[in-house]
């Protein structure tokens, strides 16, 4: 079955471009109709779940691909109360329970290893976080220190196998663990400037590709702006404080970051990108109009300037696309 | 045939002697103990059913079994060092061998320079000076612990059992320093541990009726309403209100909790002929006495979202609220112990409520206290583990876990204070702080207690290099050589940077160490007479060896 996204009139949670995009243009969308793939850049969908035969839509939140996707094939999806996970593409799926009542999965993250380790971590939205470390088969919550059980976003370190941290952004602030998922600790220790508690609800989270040395990451709040801790999150400084404003849905930083410290982040219908690691920001050209807050957001070619394709989605539906300026 | 005792006074210069006497044999007793490669002890049997002496390698443990010496002069000096032995045990579970051994240090330094024109008074006011000094140099060297393999290190300086050191250095990164760790005698040789989510109180369901899963011996509640209170139900009618309110918000099931609950009112509940509908679980209030109860109260309500209904208020279920209900996404009882998962109160409300109290943990003095703030805060962090330390014998075991006991405290309070050097180089590092002030000082007192401190914040070093079969005076000329921050690692029997070599010791034990051994013996220093009653009090056991809640 193949779909245009107009024949879908609802939202996109999540959106994610496999590895290897630019070669093969595999990419994937969580809505709640379900989850759909497009194998032509996003242009045409099909849904992975007509082989599941479900009496209804089976909303899906959240999405996560393998690293190693090419190779493994390895696919997972969040639903009510619980995560389906395929290792083929999205052609047959197994399903994993989170417990009862069932959890709400809000997000999934792969760890960078996960070749290696099979773990990957679901953020819901009332009981915490979940950890798995048998690529998605069994699940248990990890939740030592977590006092806020409401997680709305979520990254892993890419240095995971070695530093095993992650941090979650909540509704009331932000959480780091440096133990693989097991236990969490608020790790603003400097009072000097703003804290998470203070900026919460923190809704979107990046983090450097280069974390493990220059320690930097990224956080985005309901009503606040745009953040950037430069200490592993102990203390935190406002990006963009003249043109960023309302909530930042979403943060996409520069895979070769610091070589180009280019940052674009989401704003209600609007997309702003920064070329100087955030000092000044200018809009990003959408092409047309969309129809409410652009929630999710991939540009898996890179931010470069004069790039021939990123590639955005919106909640609308029609799909976005455009050339970075 | 009894033992007389005739009451008498005594002078100097027999009290020096006397104490010195005393305080010496305790000492060297203890003395064996210090360091990783410890030296063992062997205590004549302690009771009257033991067939063999007991062998012991822990300072605490050896002055708490040194009840009485024969010389009534050197009985004084050996309880007056076992009551400091044993107040700094209780304060911070360890540190005993380190405080015995510098606390004969000072005091024999003292004694000697007293006998020859000192000033005991004007000695006393110098050495704490010094002291200060000391304690200032130790907080600026300082440093915080961080991950996995540094909370290991500390805990093997205590345990010096690198299996249980890692396995403690795992459990205490995942729960945090005021996380709760139950330490129990394993039923194998293996190390285990198992953590629990959530947080759960030593208060069973109110009737085996209210168990719907015998096959695990629980009930589970899934999202239950929760009803905070320490009232003590009489009447069945006073639980119609919350059980009305709770049909009528549809909640699925509700968790009571009480005082107490009579027999009758147990029976409504036990009447309910459609649990599918309303399943009802009570428990009694958690904690002993209405203080700790009041706290649980407190915290269950923040936790949940709930009010606590509370008798000292005058509360009553009559006029409660569809709000008062508490709310979270499991709950669960079994016969002994009750538990919840996932409450639903506001988490910033939470993360204030747990901020308040341990700045409370911060500024009381009282361990009591401390314990119990720290029981609290560790519930609301949301979990738990229990370790299981196995062993060969039932002997072995307990021994094991008095030293998992022992080195879990000391991690509390390195992660809480930070650790030092160890192997005690911050102590000897310390000395140069005294250098320069008996450079600047021209009173005799004032500089005998400088040069009393200085060498005594060597002989730990000393005495654990000696302990491990070296030469101290060699080890001491290679550390000359090696500068600040070397110590002599006497595993790998070679110096090195401490601090880089993982080698620890927990800045709130060492400092509480100095402070309690330089003060207590510049005190015995000022002790002139001794005074003998007719018949001594026997002396009393310090603390209860019952097992510390962790």
């Amino acid at each position: 079955m193949t779909q245009q996204p107009a024949d879908i009139p609802d939202v996109v949670y999540a959106l994610v471009a496999a590895p290897g995009f630019a070669r093969h243009g595999i990419c994937f969308a969580a809505r709640p109709a379900g989850l759909f793939r497009s194998d032509d850049g996003g242009r045409t969908w099909r849904d992975l779940y007509t082989g599941l035969n479900f009496e209804r839509p089976v909303t899906t939140a959240a999405l996560a691909v393998s690293p190693a996707f090419e190779n493994d094939g390895c696919l997972f999806a969040g639903v009510p109360g619980g995560v389906l996970r395929s290792s083929d593409g999205g052609q047959t799926w197994h399903a994993a329970g989170l417990g009862t009542p069932p959890p709400f999965v809000s997000v999934l993250a792969v760890s960078p290893d996960f070749a290696n380790d099979g773990t990957l971590f679901a953020g819901t939205l009332e009981d915490g976080v979940f950890r798995s470390a048998d690529g998605g088969s069994h699940w248990a919550a990890w939740n030592f220190g977590l006092l806020d059980l409401n997680v709305l976003c979520m990254v892993v370190s890419p240095d995971f196998a070695r530093d095993e941290t992650l941090f979650v952004g909540v509704e009331s602030g932000l959480y780091r663990s440096t133990t693989g998922g097991r236990a969490w600790r608020e790790p603003a220790a400097d009072r000097h400037g703003p804290q998470p508690a203070d900026f919460a609800p923190v809704l979107s989270l990046a983090i450097s590709p280069h974390y493990a040395t220059d320690g930097t990451l990224w956080a985005g709040s309901e009503a606040h702006g745009l953040f950037c801790s430069r200490d592993r999150g102990k203390s935190w400084a406002r990006l963009g404080e003249g043109s960023i404003h309302g909530a930042v849905n979403s943060i996409v930083v520069a895979s070769d970051y610091p070589t180009n410290p280019h940052l674009l982040v989401s704003l209600g219908d609007r997309l702003l990108v920064s070329r100087d690691d955030g000092l000044s920001w200018q809009e990003w050209p959408l092409g047309v109009n969309p129809e409410g807050s652009i929630i999710a957001l991939a540009a898996s070619l890179g931010l470069t300037p004069g790039a021939p394709l990123s590639f955005v989605r919106s909640i609308v539906t029609s799909p976005l696309s455009g050339t970075s300026p | 045939m009894p033992r007389k005792f005739r009451p008498g006074v005594v002078f100097q210069p027999a009290t020096y002697r006397g104490m010195q006497g005393g305080i010496d044999k305790l000492a060297k007793a203890i003395r064996p103990t210090l360091g990783p490669r410890p030296r063992v002890v062997a205590m004549d049997k302690v009771e009257y059913y033991e067939s063999m002496p007991r062998l012991l390698d822990d300072g605490a443990t050896i002055a708490r079994l040194i009840r009485r010496l024969p010389d009534r002069d050197e009985d004084v000096g050996a309880m007056y060092l076992r009551d400091v032995l044993w107040r700094l045990q209780n304060e911070v579970g360890d540190g005993t061998a380190t405080a015995a051994v510098l606390f004969q240090s000072v005091y024999n330094q003292g004694v000697h320079y007293l006998t020859s024109g000192g000033n005991a008074r004007r000695l006393h006011t110098f050495l704490e000076r010094g002291l200060r000094a000391v304690l200032d140099e130790l907080t600026t060297m300082t440093v915080q612990l961080d991950g996995r393999e540094q909370l290991a290190a500390v805990a093997e300086t205590v345990c010096y059992d690198p299996p249980l050191a890692e396995l403690l250095g795992e459990v205490f990164e995942v729960v945090g320093e005021f996380g709760r760790v139950e330490i129990r005698a394993g039923r194998s040789r293996q190390l285990e541990r198992e953590y629990v989510e959530g947080m759960y109180w030593e208060r069973g369901v109110l009737s085996r009726d209210m168990i719907a899963d015998w096959e695990h011996v629980r009930t589970e509640l899934e999202e239950p309403a929760i009803l905070i209170s320490d009232l003590e139900i009489k009447d069945p009618r006073q639980l119609l209100p919350p059980i009305a309110m709770a049909i009528e918000a549809r909640y699925r099931s509700l968790l009571i909790m009480v005082g107490d609950m009579s027999e009758s009112a147990i029976g409504l509940l036990l009447a309910n002929k459609h649990p599918e509908k309303l399943r009802v679980v009570a428990v009694r209030t958690p904690g002993y006495g209405k203080e700790q109860q009041a706290w649980v109260l407190q915290d269950l309500a923040v936790l949940t979202g709930g009010r606590a209904f509370a008798q000292v208020a005058g509360d009553t279920f009559s006029r409660m609220r569809p709000e008062d209900f508490g709310h979270a996404r499991r709950g669960w009882a079994d016969l002994n112990t009750f538990g919840i998962v996932g409450g639903k109160g506001n988490p910033r409300q939470l993360r204030q409520h747990i901020i308040t109290l341990r700045n409370a943990y911060e500024q009381t003095d009282d361990p009591h206290t401390r314990d119990l703030l720290r029981q609290r805060i560790g519930k609301l962090l949301g979990g738990s583990a229990t370790l299981w330390v196995g062993g060969n014998t039932e002997l072995e075991i307990n021994a094991r876990k008095e030293r998992a006991e022992r080195a879990a405290a000391a991690l509390r309070g390195a992660m809480l204070h930070g650790v030092l050097p160890g192997g005690g180089v911050a102590l000897l590092n310390c000395r140069p702080v005294l250098q320069r002030m008996l450079a600047e000082a021209s009173d005799p007192d004032e500089r005998a207690a400088y040069r009393i401190l200085m060498r005594a914040l060597a002989e730990p070093l000393r005495t654990i290099v000696s302990n491990a079969g070296f030469d101290a005076s060699d080890v001491m000329a290679q550390l000359k050589l090696a500068g600040p921050g070397y110590g002599f690692d006497v595993r790998r029997e070679q110096v090195v940077d401490m601090l880089k070599a993982g080698i620890y010791d927990a800045a709130v034990v060492q400092k509480s160490v100095v402070y309690t051994a330089v003060a207590s013996a510049a005190q015995a220093l000022t002790v002139d007479v001794l005074v003998h009653r007719s018949e001594p009090e026997r002396a009393s056991m310090p603390d209860p060896l019952t097992p510390k809640r962790l």
